[in-house]
């Protein structure tokens, strides 16, 4: 399978930048960070002690509405639970995350927005890194969709979302917690323990984590996975930006 | 660091990377983060370096530090006693408004802030002149001032070449590079090896010395400033020329030997070598 396109900091002024496409869905965010940044006075008070951070999600072709409400409110709170807002610089001020849906297939007013969510978190976490706001933790999501027959279908194409009974996005962070569970259509708990233990191998491994809490460091399990893909994406950034570095020594 | 260590948030760093243990403590430097883990009460607590950024692990040994080469910032954020070249925006009764980064409140400069300056001798400066700097106080909090000062407080002395920049002119770089440039001026300049794997201004430095030298300030901020004023009539040249060659180094990671055929090339384009 062909993995996502990433690019990271193409975009000069922003602080952190980075696009993701998804070749699958063809979904392509463009999304830009800028923190830590001063915020206008009033949204200080409500946590003095933390940083406030802003996301919004602006469509190909219309305004942002009811739908990118819903979807910056679930990405709010999802990266709301891995930025460390109390590190040194950050409290009392913004961290400021805009996606820009620049390719795929338009999600029309009232369909689900599930099908683009994994791109606009991939995409959030990646400029977040490129961004350097101090993150606990990275990590890789996915979606499934059950088809009529009971099948799953990781990333399903446009025709099978339309056909699907149930759509389901899984976020698992890098130390294996499940961050993100959004569901939709008619299922049930078997079902949904299915679909928990596929995400989790697409996104981390046939098994992340032994019983006695140590990493498997099976490298070949891990090939292919979505936080691989991520961690290849950094170092592959990294040794081109530190190529000065690396060299003189 | 033949393999750097690339270190995503959340990794625990491994211990085998750490300096060796020694009665010093170990310091950390930007990105990292100290973490004791919960265990049972009747063990030790356990403690673990963890990554709050993405970069590359680097360690000195000498110094007992560890510390993460994260993303690049791409914008300044004023720290304490940080050079930076600041822009005067307008004068008013105590305080010259600078501008040390866009888009960013004024920083304010003190009039008396220059060496040996008192009422009647202090430096008149008019809008648009740039001064080398000291940042002296950040404040806390949304709409902080940020107070920069041309003389060390302590001393009333200018060191390091702090007061009014006349003359030359201002390029713009990275933050990144400019903190590469400022390391690299600050160790000893006999020294041959590359440092920070730049050698663009000692080879620029031994080309010029024939036409007169130049003299340069980093500042923090993302600008340098070049002055060729001893080169007579290719001052102009020469100036553009190291200019190109910085920001030529800076755009496209050039390693020193990259950076010697650049120097080279900008030079044989504007006749000075």
């Amino acid at each position: 399978m062909v993995g996502p396109t990433v690019s990271l900091s193409g975009l000069r002024r922003a602080d952190g930048s980075a696009s993701y496409k998804c070749p699958v869905t063809g979904y392509d965010v463009l999304g830009a960070v800028n923190a830590p940044v001063e915020l206008p006075a009033r949204k200080d008070a409500l946590r003095p002690e933390d940083a406030t951070i802003e996301v919004f999600v602006k469509p190909g072709n219309t305004t942002a509405g009811v739908g990118e409400g819903y979807v910056e409110s679930v990405l709010r709170s999802v990266l709301g639970s891995i930025v460390l807002g109390r590190e040194k610089g950050f409290p009392r001020r913004g961290v400021v995350i805009t996606l820009a849906i620049i390719g795929g297939e338009a999600v029309e007013r009232g369909d689900s927005y599930l099908t683009i969510l994994p791109a606009l978190l991939h995409a959030s976490l990646l400029a977040l890194i490129s961004a350097a706001v101090p993150l606990s933790m990275t990590f890789a999501t996915t979606l499934l969709a059950v088809t009529p027959s009971g099948q799953i279908v990781q990333d399903p194409p446009v025709e099978d979302v339309a056909n699907a009974v149930s759509l389901h996005v899984l976020a698992f962070s890098s130390k294996g917690h499940l961050l993100l569970n959004e569901s939709q259509g008619r299922f049930d708990f078997e079902t949904w323990e299915s679909v928990r233990e596929q995400a989790a191998s697409i996104c981390q491994g046939a098994n992340p984590r032994g019983s006695d809490g140590d990493t498997a460091m099976d490298d070949e399990s891990k090939d292919g996975t979505l936080d691989n893909f991520i961690r290849e994406a950094m170092e592959d950034h990294l040794h081109r930006v530190y190529s000065w570095k690396i060299e003189s020594n | 660091m033949s393999t750097p260590l690339v270190l995503l948030p959340g990794d625990e760093v491994p211990s085998d990377h750490l300096p060796p243990a020694n009665n010093n403590p170990l310091k950390l430097g930007p990105g990292l983060k100290l973490l004791s883990e919960p265990t049972p009460a009747s063990e030790k607590p356990r403690h673990v370096l963890t990554a709050t950024q993405a970069g590359i692990l680097s360690t000195d040994a000498k110094r007992n530090t560890v510390s993460l080469l994260s993303f690049p910032n791409r914008r300044y954020i004023p720290t304490v006693n940080d050079l930076v070249i600041a822009q005067i925006h307008h004068s008013s009764a105590d305080y010259f408004h600078c501008m040390v980064t866009p888009h960013t409140a004024h920083a304010l400069l003190g009039q008396l802030s220059f060496e040996g300056a008192n009422k009647k001798t202090r430096p008149m400066l008019k809008q648009g002149e740039l001064v080398y700097a000291r940042v002296l106080s950040v404040g806390l909090g949304a709409g902080a001032e940020v107070e920069i000062t041309c003389v060390n407080p302590a001393t009333g002395k200018a060191d390091g070449g702090l007061g009014p920049l006349v003359g030359g002119m201002v390029f713009d770089i990275t933050t990144g590079m400019a903190a590469r440039l400022i390391r690299a001026s600050s160790s000893s300049p006999d020294d041959d090896d590359a440092v920070d794997g730049l050698v663009v201004l000692s080879e620029l430095g031994r080309k010029l010395e024939s036409i007169g030298g130049f003299e340069i300030a980093v500042g923090r901020n993302g600008k340098v400033w070049v002055d060729c004023s001893n080169a007579g009539d290719s001052a102009v040249k020469a100036t553009i020329a190291l200019g190109r060659c910085l920001q030529g180094t800076d755009e496209h990671n050039l390693n020193p030997a990259d950076q010697k055929k650049l120097v080279s090339k900008v030079l044989r384009e504007f006749k000075l070598a």
